[in-house]
């Protein structure tokens, strides 16, 4: 066994990686662009993508210009979602600011709102959003329901109480207790209470920067080879072909651990992302999707034929390998046929992986079915694509 | 412009030629454009929530009913012998409704019933989802308890602009239209342009009696009418599978996209000319078309969260203002008054950019 070994790290298996690691060393391209967009795309990601809702421009008719119409204003304007942009004086001059894009959510406070009010009367507040975005459309308007809903709650304190008005055309049968009634729900966030956004963009892009960069720089390498002619050397070098693509693996697996070493740095220092759980576990996941990386880009630089139709190609499959992850957007807003298929996807599975121990702290028990998947991914893309590498050998 | 026109000629043949990059060139951007602009949407439905009734009375299942029946969410079972927190931490559910005793009974008095709410705030946007979606689902609720509909005081009619059914691929299928847009014709010019420089080609162009901007404007006058093409193929996915009319008045559209075809095109064979490396040109695209365009034009997140400190970067990217057109185009039907700075904005870039390949071409000769 001793012995096996030895000749293992004395003989051809070292020569091999010493020589790749030298041609590593030399290639300050390569090694560049290992240290260099990670850091900047990470750092890039996580302070530029930021999907919460916040200041959009809100504009207002107030036509009953009273205090309970300023106040409804300024219940809606109170959060951060919503900005006062401007007041108009007709709903007409709202609506063109609103189509010209000048204004995202508009507000109409009808004339008698004061007045009915007061007579506990319902009012209708008419509200105009811009829902070309579906998702800030549903959160603003939730936003802007629950400030009325707050005021509404807090109306029959000062002004005579509503209830009675509404109930006398009712059917309402129960107790008068009944109709003040009120359920609310208390919600709270687990693990992110602040709702740092970085937290979920850096764990995502993660991923994405390990499979993105490992199969860059495996296909340039392994492509090397072959645009230079070189590997009938190989051929000719008695080292067995499994010793030449494990030399060839290595040093790239040694090298892209270093990246995510750094990357994992970025996100505790700068991002101060909270490694909750095992780091252990989460070293482990990135070594399985490094091998993954490297498989994915030793595979497509043995379908081409040149270093150009390698990083075409890679342009092509890298961009829906990266969108259809849920690193950046949650797979369950992906339509019904396109989930099953991110189960194909390693990024998919680290980044799963990622914000469950680093975020949320889960063990081993929790991850193991992604861990998983992407020990699965990781050996058969570095299988098939060491068959491949060594057929072309033969 | 006869020079001009044969230039042109000759890179569009070129490509023809090219039977692999022409199917690449005209396949792909559908291909991306349906696949991504249907798949990517922030809004969340159907989110798995699990229930913890500890109260189990007819009231407190009428609560609960009331999430089953929501589309937001979806109530998964909350298996035996597991509490909430384990549901939310193995990801079985992105949040619980827990229920406290004595729920229905503090309704019946007349007071405020609590139900807790566990959030997964580790997608920090579906959180705020899940907590929007709860608190409507419990109003409609405490409406319904308190009486005949609504008794609040206050009432708001909303009325959804543009986009009435909220529907995400509107929003997204359009800005797919801009990314795929921002990256082929940019790849292509690109590569056209490194060619030259790779197979020395180029030297035949420096001897030969053209001038710098014949020579430009012919390459670029190629890659604009190979992004027409590749244009019109996208725009008709926009009217079948997103279901999107043209909202109003299309001359910014037709204005916008062809200046933003030569703002791209141009910055390809900038980047082409500059780099003469095929392999090195497609990634310097992918970073500088690719990336800057998906990242920071407002094609998922909102510009307007970029920090200052950065956001000036997103001013010098011409697909943040071509996204502003095109879904001017398609959604909101504002016409020029609504877009002519983003058009504007297009065309000073391509006039930079343009510049700028100039003067990396202007001398015309082997670089020593």
């Amino acid at each position: 066994m001793r012995e096996r070994l030895g000749r293992l790290f004395g003989g051809r298996f070292w020569a091999l990686t010493r020589k790749e690691l030298r041609q590593i060393r030399r290639d300050r391209r390569l090694a560049m662009s290992l240290v260099v967009p990670p850091m900047l795309q990470v750092l890039l990601f996580g302070f530029a993508l930021d999907s919460h809702v916040r200041d959009l421009r809100l504009g207002v008719v107030d036509d009953s210009r009273t205090y309970e119409s300023r106040e409804l204003i300024s219940a809606i304007t109170e959060n951060q979602t919503f900005r006062l942009a401007g007041t108009y004086h007709t709903s007409n001059e709202l609506e063109r600011a609103l189509a010209v894009g000048r204004l995202d959510v508009g507000v109409v406070v009808p004339y008698d709102f004061a007045r009915r009010q007061a007579r506990g009367r319902p009012v209708t507040v008419q509200v105009l959003l811009n829902a070309a975005n579906a998702n800030t459309a549903q959160i603003s308007q939730g936003y802007v329901e629950g400030a009325v809903a707050w005021l509404n709650a807090r109306t029959p304190d000062g002004a005579p109480s509503p209830t009675p008005e509404a109930g006398t055309g009712g059917e309402v049968v129960e107790p008068p207790g009944m109709m003040r009634a009120r359920v609310e729900v208390r919600p709270t966030f687990l693990y992110n209470p602040g709702l740092v956004n970085t937290w979920f963009i850096v764990t995502g892009v993660f991923g994405t920067l390990i499979i993105l960069n490992g199969s860059l720089v495996a296909g340039a390498t392994m492509i090397r080879e072959k645009e230079r002619g070189t590997v009938e050397q190989l051929l000719m070098t008695p080292a067995s072909a499994l010793e030449v693509v494990a030399a060839k693996i290595i040093p790239l697996f040694v090298l892209l651990m270093g990246m995510v070493g750094l990357v994992l740095t970025l996100a505790r220092v700068v991002f101060h992302v909270p490694f909750r759980g095992s780091l252990l576990l989460v070293v482990v996941a990135c070594g399985f999707c490094v091998l993954t990386g490297i498989g994915i880009g030793t595979f497509l630089s043995t379908v081409s034929r040149s270093a150009n139709q390698t990083q075409l190609i890679g342009f092509f499959v890298n961009p829906p390998l990266a969108m259809l992850s849920g690193a950046l957007t949650p797979i369950e807003a992906m339509p019904h046929w396109v989930q099953p298929v991110t189960l194909l996807n390693p990024i998919a599975h680290f980044a799963s992986v990622a914000r469950a121990v680093l975020v949320k702290g889960a063990g081993v028990d929790v991850v193991w079915p992604q861990l998983l998947a992407l020990a699965v991914l990781a050996t058969g893309l570095v299988a098939v694509s060491a068959w491949r590498f060594r057929s072309q050998l033969s | 412009m006869r020079r001009i026109l044969a230039q042109a000629r000759k890179d569009v043949t070129q490509l023809l030629r090219d039977r692999l990059a022409l199917a690449l060139a005209a396949v792909l951007p559908v291909v991306l454009t349906a696949l991504l602009g249907t798949s990517i949407s922030l809004t969340v439905t159907d989110i798995p929530l699990v229930v913890q009734d500890l109260d189990q009375t007819p009231l407190s299942r009428r609560y609960v009913d009331a999430y089953r029946s929501s589309l937001t969410f979806r109530v998964v079972s909350l298996p035996i012998a597991t509490s909430p927190e384990a549901a939310i931490a193995s990801g079985r559910a992105r949040g619980a409704v827990i229920l406290p005793e004595h729920f229905a009974r503090e309704i019946q008095r007349g007071r405020v019933a609590e139900a807790q709410l566990l959030v997964d705030g580790t997608d920090t946007n579906t959180a705020l989802l899940v907590r929007g979606g709860a608190g409507q689902i419990t109003r409609a609720f405490s409406r319904q308890l308190s009486g005949a509909g609504d008794t609040g005081a206050i009432r708001t009619a909303t009325r959804l602009w543009f986009n009435p059914g909220r529907e995400p691929r509107k929003f997204y299928g359009p800005g797919m239209l801009v990314l795929a847009l921002s990256i082929f014709p940019t790849v292509l010019a690109a590569l056209a342009m490194s060619r030259e420089g790779e197979q020395q080609t180029i030297l035949q162009v420096y001897v030969s009696s053209i001038s710098v901007h014949e020579f430009l404007l012919g390459k670029i006058l190629a890659g604009v009418v190979i992004g027409i093409a590749q244009w019109l193929l996208v725009s008709g996915l926009m009217f079948t599978l997103f279901g999107l009319r043209l909202a109003g008045d299309p001359t910014p559209l037709v204005a916008g996209s062809l200046l933003f075809l030569f703002c791209v095109v141009t910055f390809g064979t900038l980047v082409g000319g500059a780099i003469p490396n095929q392999a090195a040109a497609v990634q310097g695209v992918s970073l500088g078309g690719f990336l800057l365009a998906f990242l920071l034009s407002g094609l998922i997140f909102p510009i307007e969260n970029i920090p200052p400190s950065l956001s000036w970067i997103s001013s010098l990217v011409q697909a943040r203002y071509y996204i502003v057109i095109v879904r001017d185009a398609f959604l909101q039907g504002g016409g020029w008054p609504a877009v002519w700075w983003a058009v504007s904005m297009i065309g000073v870039i391509g006039a930079v950019y343009y510049a700028f390949a100039w003067l990396a071409m202007r001398r015309m000769q082997v670089k020593a």
